[in-house]
C-alpha cells in the first residue's frame, strides 16, 4: 500500500491482520467462510484506480465483493457514498453530485432522511470512525474470536460497528442477506450455524427470531438499536440469548452512537419501556426547553453535504429531533420526536419528504403520508381530469424514493384532503378516515 | 381459476387495496415497488402453502421466486 497516509486507521489494521492471519475467518457469508487472505486478495485486485480519484458511490449487493470494493476504494483515500436500498438513475447521480465533494478525510458518506424531497448526505471523517472503532471494540470486547453478526444493510450507520470495527480488530463478521432478513427458516440456521458472539439489530431481528423457540447461547453481547423493542419482545430475550449481557443503543446517523443502558434481560419483559441509559464516554449531553436532545460526540459528522441548511447542527451540538426525559437516576427515556420523522423497520423515514416527492408530480394536487404501527400510509388526491391510480402513484414512489419510503397503502381520492385551521395537513384525520382503514390495508 | 389469477387475486387484495386485479400486469415488480415488503413476503409464503398445499422451507429460497406475479406462478406450478 502506498497510500498509507490517506488510508483510515481501521482499514490499515484490515491489512495489518490479513498479512500476520491470513486464514482467519474475515467474512461468513452464505455458507461459506473468506478469510482475511482472501478478503486482501478480492480487494488487492479492485485498487484499480488512481488513487485519491475521489467519491465512490457503492450500491452492490451485501457481498464479499462488495466488502472488498469498499476497502480497495478506503485504501486509495477515497469517500465511499453508501445509497439506500432502491436508489437509482436520477435520484442516485443527483446524490453523487451533491456528495462530490466531502471534507478531506472523509471515509463514509451515508444518507438520512431530509425534509427537502431528497435525502441529507452525511460524511463521516476517518478519524471520528476510529474513535467510534475504538470505542466499540472495547464495550464489547471484539477481537480475533469475536464473531458478529450483520443485520443491517451495508449503507446502514449499524455496520460501522458489525462490519468495520469487526474488520478492524480481526474478527469475523456474519452477512445477513437483507432480501432474506425476515424469514425465520433462514435467519435460525444462519445463527446456529455460524454461532454468532455478538448480536446488533433492530427489534425486527429479534422478532424474527422470536418466531421459533430457538436458543443461542454463543452470544455473550446483543445490542438492540434504532427502535423501540416491545415489552412482549424483550420478554423473550433471556430465552433467545441465554448467556448474553443486553443493551440498548441510541445513536443516529449524523453522531453515531451515544447512549448505551446495558439491562438485566429477566427484568426488561416487566419494565413498560426500556431507557437510553448515559451518554457514552466523551458524549455532551443537552435537553433543550421542549425536552429536545442536543448532543455532542466524538464520532459525529461536521454537518451535512451540499447546500443543505445545517439547521440541525449548531457548532459541535447536533440536535436530534427526539424528545427525551431524564429520571431522577439520571436514565433518559425516549418520549417522542418534533418533526414528522418515523422509523420503518430501523429506517428513519420523513413524512414531509415523501410528501414533497409526490407534490413534485405533474398528475398530483396534493399528498399526505402518515405513519402508522412502523408503516407508511398515503393519500393522494390527482388533479382533474388525470386518472391516477394507486399502481401508477407507486411507480412515481419508486422512481423517487427509496424503499423503505414508499408507502405500505396508496388511496386516490377525489375529495380535497382534510387540513387543520391553520392549514396544514391534518394527519389524525387523514389516518383516521383515509388512510389508515384497517381493512383492507393487508397489515394485520 | 388458473393459476395466475388466484396469485393475482391475493396481491390486490391483500397488498393493493383499490388496486382491480385487472390492472396489474403479471410482470410487475411488486419487490422493488415496495407492494411485497419483506414481512409482506413472509405472509405471502404463508399463504401459498395454505392454498396451493405446498410445503415450503424458507431455507430454500431467495425473494427473486416471488418478485412478480408470473414468477410467482412459475415457482407455484414448478413444486
Amino acid at each position: 500500500m502506498n497510500s498509507g497516509q490517506v488510508t483510515p486507521e481501521f482499514v490499515r489494521a484490515f491489512w495489518r491482520h490479513a498479512r500476520r492471519r491470513p486464514a482467519a475467518p474475515a467474512l461468513l457469508h452464505d455458507g461459506t467462510t473468506v478469510s482475511y487472505g482472501e478478503l486482501a486478495r478480492l480487494a488487492q485486485a479492485c485498487l484499480t484506480g488512481p488513487p485519491g480519484a475521489g467519491l465512490a458511490a457503492e450500491t452492490g449487493p451485501k457481498s464479499p465483493g462488495t466488502i472488498a470494493r469498499i476497502l480497495a476504494f478506503l485504501t486509495q483515500g477515497r469517500p465511499v457514498l453508501l445509497p439506500p436500498a432502491g436508489t437509482s438513475g436520477t435520484a442516485l447521480a443527483e446524490l453523487c453530485q451533491r456528495g462530490a465533494s466531502p471534507p478531506d478525510g472523509t471515509c463514509f458518506v451515508l444518507t438520512t432522511s431530509g425534509s427537502t424531497g431528497t435525502p441529507k448526505l452525511v460524511p463521516l471523517p476517518g478519524s471520528r470512525v476510529a474513535r467510534f472503532v475504538s470505542w466499540a471494540a472495547r464495550q464489547f470486547a471484539i477481537g480475533p474470536r469475536s464473531v458478529v453478526l450483520n443485520y443491517a444493510p451495508l449503507n446502514f450507520d449499524l455496520c460501522l460497528l458489525d462490519v468495520w470495527a469487526t474488520l478492524a480488530r480481526g474478527g469475523s463478521v456474519v452477512l445477513v442477506d437483507p432480501g432474506r432478513a425476515v424469514w425465520p427458516g433462514y435467519l435460525g440456521d444462519l445463527l446456529a450455524s455460524t454461532c454468532p458472539t455478538i448480536v446488533q439489530g433492530v427489534p425486527l431481528l429479534y422478532q424474527v427470531l422470536a418466531e421459533r423457540a430457538l436458543s443461542f447461547g454463543s452470544a455473550d453481547h446483543v445490542i438492540l438499536t434504532g427502535d423501540h423493542a416491545p415489552a412482549a419482545l424483550r420478554q423473550r430475550l433471556p430465552g433467545l440469548f441465554p448467556a448474553a449481557r443486553c443493551y440498548n443503543i441510541y445513536g443516529c446517523t449524523e453522531t453515531n452512537d451515544s447512549f448505551l443502558h446495558e439491562f438485566d434481560p429477566a427484568q426488561a419483559g416487566r419494565l413498560p419501556a426500556l431507557p437510553i441509559g448515559q451518554p457514552l464516554p466523551g458524549v455532551r449531553v443537552r435537553i433543550g426547553d421542549d425536552g429536545e436532545l442536543v448532543v455532542a460526540t466524538p464520532f459525529q459528522a461536521p454537518g451535512y453535504l451540499g447546500d443543505d441548511p445545517a439547521m440541525r447542527f449548531d457548532g459541535d451540538w447536533f440536535r436530534t429531533g427526539d424528545l427525551v426525559s431524564r429520571e431522577r437516576s439520571g436514565l433518559v427515556y425516549l418520549t417522542g420526536r418534533n418533526d414528522f420523522q418515523v422509523k420503518v423497520r430501523g429506517t428513519r423515514v420523513n413524512l414531509e419528504q415523501v410528501e414533497q416527492v409526490l407534490a413534485g408530480a405533474d398528475a398530483v394536487l396534493e399528498a399526505a403520508a402518515v405513519a402508522h404501527d412502523g408503516r407508511i400510509h398515503l393519500a393522494v388526491r390527482g388533479r382533474p381530469g388525470t386518472a391516477l391510480t394507486p399502481l401508477a402513484v407507486r411507480s412515481l414512489c419508486t422512481e423517487r424514493l427509496s424503499l423503505a419510503m414508499i408507502p405500505s397503502s396508496i388511496a386516490v381520492v377525489s375529495a380535497p384532503l382534510p387540513r387543520t385551521v391553520t392549514g396544514k395537513v391534518d394527519r389524525k384525520r387523514i389516518l383516521r378516515d383515509i388512510a389508515g382503514t384497517p381493512a383492507g390495508t393487508g397489515h394485520p | 381459476m388458473q393459476t395466475t389469477q388466484i396469485i393475482t387475486a391475493f396481491i390486490t387484495d391483500q397488498y393493493l387495496p383499490g388496486t382491480s386485479p385487472a390492472d396489474l400486469d403479471a410482470d410487475y415488480d411488486l419487490l422493488a415497488t415496495g407492494v411485497v415488503d419483506s414481512l409482506g413476503l413472509v405472509r405471502l409464503i404463508d399463504w401459498l402453502q395454505g392454498e396451493f398445499g405446498l410445503d415450503i422451507d424458507d431455507r430454500d429460497l431467495t425473494p427473486e421466486a416471488f418478485r412478480s406475479v408470473s414468477a410467482i406462478r412459475n415457482f407455484v406450478e414448478g413444486r
